[in-house]
């Protein structure tokens, strides 16, 4: 039935658009439409000019050192130490952030009542509405003391192996504080696609599986889980990019410092590319530093942008498989 | 046509059907290990934490989580046999993320509560903060021009993103032109770019090229970037929700394509086009490192959106979170409070509006 009306549609609004107002409006919203690649590529070029100037001045440097020392001439910057962090957050909030998600809407999805189902679906969506900067002050006073506790249990049990070593003897500002906050930034990203994808396993492979003797782990094992397998990916690459992102929350909690803090995550200090450029926006000494940090921006761009596009497509390819 | 008419809805209805299994008794031993397996981890922990001080996550992640790890599969193993084993694991885990995530919840809410209820007054939400300096006591001064700011800012980020949303979604929906999938394509992406970056790009074209300060309106052309992702995509599912017969009625009738959407189907999703304005603003309101970049801050009142630096209530936490002055703490949770709060009729109201989707 559909399909006939869509078709008789589409003829009579051919038919139509010969009128002038329609025409006038076709293209209005049409040219609407692509205000967000419009916007997209002012800020790819916009940004890009900007971060001519870095380039010229540091060469290839500004991407592979570390150091942002503006006072020199020319001056010695660069945002590799930066770059690594941003990916080392992100990586340390993914390993917290990927089980408990996944874990969640299996939980959601499988186990629970549908009622304790339904309330745990609007918590997950709170979680998700909380501002950054509300986040960041929580971890700020909050979580910072009390992580600080559980990180000198793990130097003190597991100080041999090479991440939990801590010579400073400072808890606070740690990559593993900041990861965390992230992570708490990523679950109701990664859950919500999660269980979108679980809750729309055929209930035929579910039922067969349990006909065929299957358990909740078997089934989880060889039907929804393989079945739900790309847009789990999505969904975790959608929260990688949000927390590639974050500004305002890790620069509450984590010790900006300008070098490559390469393994040592409970190790005061750290940084991110986007953290970088708040905390300096304060005090840029000029216009130099400025297209520094947008060309920090820039780089920050690209990364979320390849991330977000690559993410989209496993979710839309699986939504087309899934038809 | 075929003649049999096939409803999806009683076939769904069908599968929904949970399976009953009445050879399936429940013995007392299953009932015995089941309740000893939850029992015995509880009170080993129970007593842990009154003798001993570990820290209390320490205490649930460290001790409660392998013990109940093991008894479950203990008691998996006197029920189920082996194969229950692999089940006890993944509920026990998947209930102990759920509490982690509730926990974080509730911690995030009631610290919110207790600590921001010790700034909250009338006057902290009607004054500004002109003569405040941080260590002012909590008597004088409030969030009235951060208030201001954020709602001025978030007006002209709406005016700006609202139409521009809604005729994306038309333009997906109704004209359906060629480029269908392109436009969702980088409306997604869209929705991918960092506050920050939105913010840094507005300062390149706006304020230091010198055509505005850094104001209302260049901290709302920051918000609609972020904001038009989500008017457009949810305006999109809302407007997916008209029936189709609405529409052929009206070109039926002798309507052109123009009016068919603007007298017919925009009207009839209304509700679901508020809902997607109130979506949007929820999403953008807390934002604030692009409002630090593009709005600047201010303790007086603004009105005027394009003269001056204006003040907002993410900035204004942001300016109080680490200072030295217990009052300027507080008011900075006092502030955190009245966002989430904000945020939370925002996000009641979308829900309410929600139900009622699509008006008739």
């Amino acid at each position: 039935m559909a399909d006939v009306s869509q078709v008789e549609r589409r003829d009579l609004q051919s038919a139509a658009t010969s009128h002038r107002g329609d025409r006038v409006f076709t293209r209005t919203v049409t040219g609407a439409a692509f205000t967000s690649l419009a916007v997209l590529a002012g800020i790819a070029i916009f940004l890009g000019i900007q971060s001519i100037p870095a380039f010229q001045t540091q060469g290839l440097s500004f991407l592979t050192t570390t150091g942002w020392d503006i006072n020199t001439d020319p001056p010695t910057v660069g945002i590799f130490g930066m770059l690594y962090g941003s990916v080392l957050l992100a990586f340390i909030g993914l390993v917290i952030a990927v089980p408990a998600a996944v874990l969640l809407a299996v939980f959601m999805v499988f186990i629970s009542p549908p009622r304790l189902s339904r309330v745990l679906t609007n918590l997950i969506d709170l979680m998700a509405a909380i501002p950054s900067v509300i986040l960041g002050l929580w971890a700020f006073y909050i979580l910072n003391p009390t992580a600080e506790q559980w990180q000198v249990l793990l130097n003190k049990y597991l100080g041999w192996i090479p991440i939990f070593e801590n010579t400073s003897g400072n808890f606070l500002g740690t990559p593993f504080i900041a990861g965390f906050v992230l992570a708490i930034m990523m679950i109701p990203i990664i859950t919500a696609v999660t269980r979108e994808v679980l809750s729309r396993t055929p209930p035929d492979l579910i039922n067969a599986s349990e006909a065929l003797g299957c358990s909740l782990w078997t089934m989880l094992r060889y039907v929804a889980l393989p079945y739900g397998r790309g847009g789990i990916v999505g969904g975790i690459m959608l929260g990688l990019g949000r927390a590639l992102g974050e500004t305002i929350a890790v620069f509450f909690v984590l010790k900006i410092v300008f070098e490559t803090n390469w393994d040592k995550i409970i190790e005061s200090g750290g940084g991110s590319v986007a953290t970088l450029i708040v905390s300096r926006f304060g005090e840029v000494s000029g216009p130099l530093e400025l297209q520094l940090l947008l060309a920090a921006g820039f780089f920050l761009f690209i990364m979320t942008l390849i991330v977000n596009v690559v993410a989209n497509l496993i979710v839309s390819r699986t939504g087309r498989l899934q038809k | 046509m075929s003649t049999v008419t096939f409803d999806p809805a009683s076939l769904e209805q069908l599968q929904q059907q949970k399976s009953t299994r009445p050879w399936r008794k429940k013995p007392t031993k299953f009932t015995a290990s089941v309740s000893l397996a939850v029992v015995i981890p509880a009170l080993i922990v129970a007593a842990l934490f009154v003798t001993s001080d570990i820290p209390v996550p320490i205490l649930m992640v460290v001790i409660y989580l392998p013990l109940q790890l093991i008894a479950s599969a203990v008691a998996a193993l006197i029920t189920r046999g082996t194969r229950g084993v692999a089940d006890s694991m993944i509920i026990v885990n998947a209930i102990g993320a759920s509490l982690f995530s509730v926990i974080v919840l509730a911690s995030v809410i009631g610290s919110l509560i207790v600590r921001g209820l010790r700034a909250l007054s009338p006057h902290f939400l009607f004054q500004n903060s002109v003569y405040i300096s941080p260590s002012t006591p909590l008597d004088y001064g409030g969030i009235g021009h951060s208030l201001v700011g954020t709602l001025l800012i978030v007006f002209i980020a709406s005016l700006i993103s609202v139409p521009i949303g809604v005729a994306t979604a038309v333009y997906i929906t109704e004209v359906r032109g060629r480029a269908v999938p392109y436009v969702r394509f980088f409306v997604q992406a869209m929705s991918g770019v960092p506050s920050v970056v939105a913010g840094l790009f507005i300062l390149t074209i706006v304020v230091a090229t010198g055509a505005f300060n850094q104001s209302a309106f260049a901290g709302g052309l920051a918000y609609a970037i972020l904001m038009l992702p989500t008017v457009a995509r949810t305006a999109e599912e809302v407007l997916k929700l008209v029936p189709d017969d609405l529409r052929t009625g009206a070109l039926a009738l002798g309507s052109t394509r123009a009016r068919t959407v603007l007298r017919v189907v925009l009207p009839a999703a209304r509700t679901g086009i508020v809902t997607a304005i109130i979506l949007g603003v929820a999403r953008v309101i807390g934002e604030t490192a692009p409002l630090l970049l593009a709005a600047g801050n201010n303790d007086q009142t603004v009105v005027n959106p394009f003269g001056s630096p204006i003040s907002s209530v993410p900035t204004y936490i942001f300016n109080n979170v680490a200072l030295p002055y217990p009052d300027a703490v507080a008011r900075a949770w006092g502030s955190a409070l009245v966002l989430i709060i904000l945020v939370a009729i925002l996000f009641t109201l979308a829900r309410v509006l929600g139900r009622g989707r699509v008006s008739r």
